[in-house]
C-alpha cells in the first residue's frame, strides 16, 4: 500500500523528517519498503508545452504528429499517444534530456530521431516515462493555465510517499487514517480528523429500499440517495491526494468514494440510482450461472457462493469486490445511491480468488472491516459529495444491520507480559501503552487490568496479542536481551544432521565437489534411471510445469544433467556428488524419501599436472578407490561384486561394468560405468563413472567402536605365488579361494602384479602374481612351516583355479 | 696404510680440482669409489693387516671415506653453483606440484553446517522431519488460517492424497513437540517448496532454519540474546540485529529481525536499498494456541521460534547475486567454496 506524506500530515503533523518517520513506521510493524520523493528524479529538460496541432502520420496509423509550443519555440514531435489533440498542455521532454532507469540505472538520451520517415524533435510524456503515478496509456495531460516553458518538475508540489507492506492481522492500518491513529500512539501526538457535518433530513428512508437476503454474509448495508448530483472533476487537492499513491482521478463522486476508501480504509461504492431497476437493492447470493460484466470489462459467471448486489431484476455489483459495468456513476449521472456495507471476510476472499479479480476493496473485505467505519466512511462521502458534486440528501441512512459484533473484554496480568517479553515495562506504563493505542482499560489492579479493544483492532482477543501492544510501543530494541541459558536440549546421539555432516566431511577429502540439485524432475530425465518406472515416482498434484511434475526417484539424473552443463560450459574434468532426499511412490523399492549419496566422475584426473600424468583419465578403480575408502573411513566393511545382468540397475551401466556395494550383507548402492543409452545426445567427452550410496542405513548404523589392536612385535615373513590363469578368473575369486584356505599365520594377501601379453603367456591368458605376508604375534616363524603352507597353498590353487604356476 | 689413504685424499683432490661437469665427476667417482675403484680396493686390503694394526686403520679409512664423500659434495655443489637453475640433475622448483583435487561443500550445505554449529553451542539440537507433510502439521496445527491465501493450490505443491511438499520448516516444530515433552531446545535445517516460479530471488525448492525454545519463562529477550550471538557467530561481532513487529499465524507476538548491512556496515548501499539493514528472517513468542494444539499447557511453558531462509544467509554471505547460480552446479563456482 501507497501512504503519501502530505495525505498523512493532515491528520497528524510530526517533527520527524520523511526518514525518521519511515523508522518509526517500520519499528511500529508498518514496514516501508520504499520511499519515493515525488517528481526529483524529473529532469530539467521536461518543461511543460501545449500541444498547437495534430495531424495523422501519413504512414502509421498509430502516430500523431503534431505540433507543439514551448512558448519560446515550436517544435514538430511524433506522437503514439492516443490523447494528444490540439490545446492539451503536457509535459515535453526535449532534445538533449536525460532520462535514468531507476531500475538499472541506464540512461537514456532524448536525440532528434525520425519516426517512420517524419522527423521528431523530443517525446511528450506520460507518467510512467516521468516515473509518477497515475494512469500510463496516454501522455499526461495538465491544467489549462500551467505556464508553458517552465521546468514542469517546478509544478509539483513535493511529496513523499511510502510503500509500505501491511500484516494481514492489521487491516485498521489500510488506510490514511489508520496509519496516522497509530502512529500517534507511538509518538505521543493527538491526531485530528476534519468535522465530519451530515444534514438530517426530514424524510424516513423508504421502506423495502434495501433487502438483505443472506445477513451471514453480509450483516450490515448502509444505503443513502442523493439527488441531483453534478458529476465533473474533482478539486485539485483531491486529485493530488489520489495521483500520490498511484489512482487515476474519474470524476468527483468516484473520487470521493476512492478517497474515503485510501482516508479511513472502508470501501464504498456509488451506484447511478437511476440505472437501478426498480430504485431498489437485493443483497443476496447469485444463482449457479448467473452473469455479471464487471467493470473491468469481463463478464463472470456466478455461482451461489458469489455474493452479489442486485436491483429488481439482476446483479449490479459483485458484492465487496468490483462494480458491475453498467451500475457505475457517469457523467449523465445525477442521483446516486451512496453503499457502504460489511461482508464476510472469508467470502469475499473466496470469491475474490475463484474469479480472480482483486481490487482495493475486496483486499479490505477479506482482512476485515470495523463495524463502525461502516457508518462513519457512509457520512463522511456523503459530506464531501454534497460540498463537492451539490445535491439533496434525501433521506436518512438506511442501516439493515445484524446486532454489532461485540469485541470481548481481554484479561491482562501485568506479570506475565513482563515474563512473555522479558522486560521490565512497569504496570503504569502498560496502562499508558493500552490507553495510548485507544483500547479500553478498565478495572486496574496491582496484578491487571481488563482491556476492551474498539471496534477496529481485530487483532486483539488474548493476553498474547496484548503482550505485543506492549512489545511494539516499549519497542523491541528497548528490550534488554538476556544471557544465553546453558541447558542442553538433547545429545549428539540424537542430532540428526551430525552424521550427515560427517559424510559429507568424509566425501569431500575425496576431492569431490559438491553440487545441489532440485528435487522436482521431468518424467523422461527422471526415467534414464532403469531402476524406476513411471508408477514409482511420487507426482505433484499442481506442478507448476509438466516438466517439472515429479520428484526424483534417484539423483543420478540430475547428476547427468550436471555434467553436461558442465561440459557444455568447457568443464570437462569433473569429481562430483550430491546428497539429498529422493522419493518414491512404490513401497516396495523405498518407503516415500530417502538419503542418497551420488558421485560422479569424468575426464582428466590430474588436469593441473603436465605429461604423462596430465592424460590420465579417470577410470572404474578411481570411482572404486573413492567408495572403498569412503567406507573404511567409517570404519565398515565393503564388499564391491558383480551386479547381476538381470537386475534393472544394471541396464544403467555399460562393458559388463556394474557393481553393487555391500555392506554388512545388504546391498547398499550400485556403481559403474554410465551406458551410453543414459547419455544420449549429451556432449560427453570421456568415460562417465558412478556411484549411488544409500545413506539412511549409514546414518542410522551406530559408529563401529575402535579397538586398539597391539602391533606386531615378532618379524614376518614373505612368500610369492605366481601363476598364469584365464582373463576371466576374478581377483575376487582367487582371494575367496586364498583366504578360505586359513592357512596358519598367513596375516595379509596383496596382488601386486597382473598382466597380458598375447606372445609370451598365450591368448586369452593373464599372468599374476601375489604376496603373502605371514607373521606369529608370538614367535619368529620357520622357514620351514612358512615354506609348508606356501606350498599347501600353491597346490590347492592350481586344484581348484585351473591355473598353471610359474 | 696411512699413507695411501692420504695419498688416495690428495689424489681425489687434485682429480676433482680438474672436473669440468657431471659427465667427468661421475668418472672421477667412478675411479675412486666405484665397485674396482681404488677406495675399495684399500678396503680390502684391510683384512691383510694383523689384529693390532686393524683398529687405527679401520678408523682412518673411516674418515678417509668422510673427507672423499665431503669432497664429492662440494665439487657437486660448486658444478650446479656454475649452472645455476638449468642445470639437469637439479629440479625445477617452480613446476606445478601434484596437488591433490580439493573437495568442497555446497554454499548451502557450507551454511547449514555453520548454522548448526553455532547453534549446537548455544544447546540446540539438529532435528529433522519429512519433506511430504501432512496439511496437519503444515498448516493447520501452527495455526494457519483455513483460508489463508499460503495454502492455495498456487503456491503450495499438493499430491492427490491430500499431502504437500512442506512449505516450511515449521512442522518440524510440531512433530518434535507432539513426540517429546518440554523443554525443548531444536534447531531444523531443510529442504522446502513453494510454487515460485524461479528467478533470480525465487526457486522452487529452497532452505530454512528453523528453531524451536521451549521451557518455563522464555522471553522474547532469550529469543533476543539467541539471535544477537547467532549474528555476531556468522557475520563477526559489528553486526547489530534490529527487531521489528511483524505478524505470522503461529506466533505472538511476532518479530521480524534484520542484520545491519554486512556489505555498507549500516550506512546504506544497493544490497540493502538503502535502508543499512538486511531483512533475515521471522521469528517470535510461540502462540498460545500452537501450544496447545501440541498439549502443551501455556500457562505453564513459553517458547520462542524462529526462521531463516539458508540461500538468503548463503547469497549475503558469500555476495552471490541470483539464486539459480546455486543450483546451476557449474564447477567453476563450486570450487570456491
Amino acid at each position: 500500500m501507497k501512504i503519501s506524506l502530505n495525505w498523512l500530515s493532515e491528520y497528524l503533523k510530526t517533527p520527524y523528517s520523511p526518514t525518521e518517520l519511515a523508522d518509526k513506521l517500520t519499528m511500529a510493524g508498518i514496514e516501508v519498503e520504499d520511499i519515493e520523493e515525488s517528481g526529483s528524479d524529473i529532469p530539467d529538460g521536461v518543461v511543460i508545452a501545449e500541444i498547437l496541432e495534430r495531424n495523422s502520420h501519413p504512414d502509421a496509423e498509430k502516430l500523431s504528429v503534431c505540433r507543439v509550443s514551448t512558448g519560446t519555440e515550436e517544435v514538430q514531435i511524433v506522437c503514439g499517444a492516443p490523447n494528444c489533440d490540439a490545446g492539451v498542455k503536457a509535459p515535453l521532454a526535449t532534445i538533449g534530456t536525460v532520462f535514468e532507469d531507476p531500475d538499472n540505472g541506464k540512461k537514456f538520451k532524448i536525440k532528434k530521431s525520425k519516426l517512420r520517415g517524419i522527423e521528431s524533435f523530443g517525446m511528450l510524456c506520460s507518467t510512467k516515462e516521468l516515473g509518477l503515478p497515475g494512469d500510463p496509456s496516454g501522455i499526461m495531460h495538465l491544467a489549462k493555465d500551467a505556464k508553458l516553458g517552465k521546468k514542469f518538475k517546478e509544478t509539483l508540489d513535493s511529496d513523499t510517499v511510502y510503500e509500505v507492506e501491511i500484516t494481514p492481522n492489521r487491516p485498521d492500518w489500510l488506510s490514511h487514517w489508520g496509519v496516522a491513529r497509530d502512529l500517534a500512539a507511538l509518538t505521543g501526538l493527538k491526531p485530528s480528523f476534519p468535522k465530519i457535518t451530515v444534514p438530517s433530513p426530514a424524510k424516513k428512508a423508504e421502506a423495502g429500499l434495501v433487502t438483505v437476503e443472506d445477513s451471514e454474509l453480509c450483516p450490515r448495508y448502509t444505503a443513502r440517495i442523493i439527488r441531483g448530483v453534478k458529476v465533473t472533476e474533482s478539486p485539485e487537492w483531491m486529485q493530488k491526494h489520489l495521483s500520490s499513491i498511484g489512482l487515476r482521478p474519474i470524476n468527483n463522486i468516484v473520487d470521493i468514494t476512492n478517497f474515503v476508501l485510501m482516508e479511513l480504509g472502508h470501501p464504498l461504492h456509488a451506484f447511478d440510482l437511476n440505472l437501478l431497476e426498480g430504485k431498489k437493492i437485493i443483497v443476496r447470493r447469485a444463482t449457479d450461472k448467473e452473469k455479471i460484466i464487471t467493470l473491468d470489462g469481463k463478464e463472470q459467471e456466478l455461482n451461489s457462493s458469489n455474493l452479489v448486489i442486485c436491483d429488481a431484476s439482476k446483479p449490479m455489483a459483485l458484492a465487496g469486490i468490483m462494480g458491475g459495468e453498467h451500475s457505475g456513476v457517469t457523467e449523465e449521472t445525477i442521483d446516486i445511491l451512496l453503499e457502504s456495507a460489511v461482508f464476510n471476510p472469508s467470502n469475499i476472499r473466496a470469491s475474490s480468488r475463484d474469479l480472480k479479480i482483486m481490487s482495493d476493496s475486496s483486499f479490505r473485505f477479506e482482512r476485515g472491516v470495523d463495524w463502525e467505519m461502516c457508518k462513519t466512511a457512509s457520512d463522511r462521502a456523503t459530506a464531501l459529495i454534497l460540498e463537492l458534486a451539490g445535491g439533496t440528501l434525501e433521506t436518512e441512512l438506511v442501516d439493515v444491520k445484524k446486532s454489532a459484533p461485540i469485541s470481548p473484554p481481554v484479561k491482562c496480568r501485568f506479570e506475565k507480559i513482563r515474563k512473555l517479553l522479558g522486560c521490565k515495562v512497569t504496570d503504569k506504563e502498560i496502562v499508558a501503552i493500552f490507553a495510548g493505542l485507544g483500547l479500553g482499560v478498565s478495572d486496574i489492579s496491582d496484578l491487571g487490568c481488563v482491556v476492551t479493544p474498539p471496534s477496529y483492532r481485530l487483532d486483539i482477543y488474548r493476553e498474547a496479542d496484548l503482550a505485543e501492544e506492549v512489545a511494539r510501543i516499549y519497542g523491541l530494541n528497548n528490550i534488554e536481551p538476556a544471557p544465553v541459558r546453558a541447558i542442553s536440549g538433547g545429545n549428539i546421539a540424537s542430532d540428526s544432521y551430525y552424521k550427515l555432516e560427517e559424510i559429507g566431511n568424509q566425501i569431500i577429502s575425496f576431492g569431490l565437489n559438491e553440487c545441489m540439485n532440485y528435487s522436482l524432475i521431468h518424467k523422461d530425465r527422471a526415467l534414464v534411471d532403469a531402476k524406476f518406472a513411471e508408477s514409482d515416482m511420487k507426482k505433484l498434484k499442481n506442478p507448476l510445469s509438466l516438466e517439472l511434475a515429479y520428484l526424483r526417484p534417484s539423483l543420478l539424473a540430475q547428476m547427468l544433467e550436471t555434467v553436461e552443463r558442465n561440459i557444455s560450459r568447457q568443464n570437462a574434468n569433473l569429481a562430483l556428488f550430491e546428497t539429498g532426499r529422493v522419493y518414491c511412490e512404490n513401497s516396495k523399492l523405498f518407503p516415500e524419501e530417502r538419503l542418497e549419496a551420488c558421485i560422479i566422475l569424468t575426464g582428466l584426473k590430474n588436469s593441473e599436472r603436465f605429461s604423462a600424468e596430465k592424460k590420465q583419465t579417470y577410470d572404474f578403480f578411481d570411482l572404486k578407490g573413492i567408495v572403498e575408502n569412503f567406507f573404511e573411513m567409517r570404519k565398515m566393511n565393503c564388499v564391491i561384486r558383480k551386479l547381476d545382468n538381470t537386475s534393472k540397475a544394471s541396464a544403467n551401466f555399460a562393458n559388463e561394468s556394474a557393481a553393487e556395494i555391500v555392506v554388512n550383507g545388504k546391498v547398499i548402492g550400485e556403481m559403474g560405468e554410465i551406458a551410453d543409452r543414459l547419455t544420449k545426445g549429451m556432449r560427453i567427452t570421456h568415460s562417465l563413472f558412478a556411484a549411488t550410496i544409500q545413506l539412511d542405513t549409514l546414518i542410522s548404523t551406530p559408529a563401529t567402536k575402535i579397538r586398539f589392536k597391539q602391533i606386531p612385535q615378532q618379524p614376518g615373513t614373505s612368500r610369492d605365488v605366481a601363476f598364469i590363469a584365464d582373463t576371466s578368473l576374478e581377483h575376487g575369486t582367487i582371494m575367496r579361494t586364498i583366504l578360505s584356505s586359513k592357512l596358519p599365520n598367513l596375516e595379509s594377501v596383496e596382488l601386486f602384479d597382473v598382466f597380458e601379453d598375447e606372445k609370451a603367456i598365450g591368448k586369452g591368458k593373464k599372468s599374476m602374481a601375489y604376496s603373502l605376508k605371514f607373521r606369529n604375534s608370538e614367535r619368529t616363524l620357520t622357514d620351514k612351516e612358512v615354506n609348508q603352507a606356501h606350498e599347501k597353498l600353491r597346490a590347492k590353487l592350481a586344484k581348484v583355479l585351473n591355473i598353471e604356476l610359474r | 696404510m696411512l699413507q695411501k689413504l692420504e695419498k688416495l685424499i690428495s689424489s681425489v683432490e687434485l682429480k676433482l680440482s680438474t672436473v669440468n661437469d657431471n659427465k667427468e665427476l661421475e668418472e672421477v667417482r667412478i675411479e675412486f669409489l666405484g665397485r674396482k675403484g681404488q677406495l675399495p680396493a684399500l678396503t680390502s686390503e684391510m683384512r691383510d693387516l694383523t689384529s693390532e694394526e686393524r683398529p687405527a686403520a679401520g678408523k682412518a679409512l673411516n674418515q678417509t671415506k668422510q673427507k672423499i664423500s665431503s669432497l664429492f659434495s662440494e665439487a657437486e655443489g660448486k658444478l650446479s653453483d656454475l649452472k645455476g637453475s638449468d642445470s639437469t640433475s637439479g629440479i625445477d622448483v617452480t613446476l606445478p606440484g601434484r596437488k591433490q583435487n580439493l573437495g568442497s561443500k555446497h554454499p548451502i550445505t557450507k551454511i547449514i553446517d555453520e548454522c548448526s554449529r553455532v547453534f549446537r553451542r548455544m544447546g540446540f539440537v539438529v532435528a529433522d522431519g519429512p519433506e511430504i507433510e501432512t496439511v496437519y502439521n503444515n498448516f493447520d496445527a501452527l495455526n494457519t488460517p483455513k483460508d489463508h491465501p499460503s495454502r492455495d493450490e498456487l503456491d503450495t505443491f499438493y499430491f492427490d492424497d491430500g499431502r504437500l511438499l512442506r512449505t516450511q520448516t515449521s512442522p518440524v516444530q510440531i512433530r518434535i513437540m507432539e513426540n517429546n515433552e518440554p523443554p525443548i531446545r531444536i534447531v531444523a535445517p531443510g529442504r522446502c517448496f513453494r510454487r515460485d516460479t524461479p528467478d533470480a530471488t525465487h526457486s522452487m525448492n529452497f532452505h530454512q532454519i528453523e528453531g524451536l525454545y521451549i521451557d518455563k519463562d522464555v522471553s522474547l529477550a532469550d529469543l533476543k540474546s539467541v539471535l544477537i550471538t547467532f549474528a555476531h557467530e556468522l557475520f563477526g561481532p559489528d553486526v547489530k540485529i534490529r527487531l521489528r513487529p511483524h505478524f505470522f499465524p503461529f506466533t505472538e507476538p511476532s518479530v521480524e529481525y534484520d542484520f545491519s548491512c554486512i556489505m555498507c556496515k549500516g550506512k546504506g548501499c544497493n544490497v540493502c536499498k538503502n535502508s543499512g539493514w538486511l531483512e533475515i528472517a521471522g521469528a517470535g513468542m510461540v502462540d498460545p494456541e500452537v501450544l496447545q494444539n501440541v498439549g502443551y499447557d501455556p500457562e505453564i511453558w513459553s517458547g520462542f521460534a524462529f526462521g531463516m531462509g539458508i540461500e538468503r544467509i548463503a547469497m549475503i554471505k558469500y555476495r552471490v547475486n541470483d539464486i539459480r547460480l546455486l543450483y546451476e552446479n557449474d564447477i567453476r563456482f563450486l570450487k570456491q567454496f
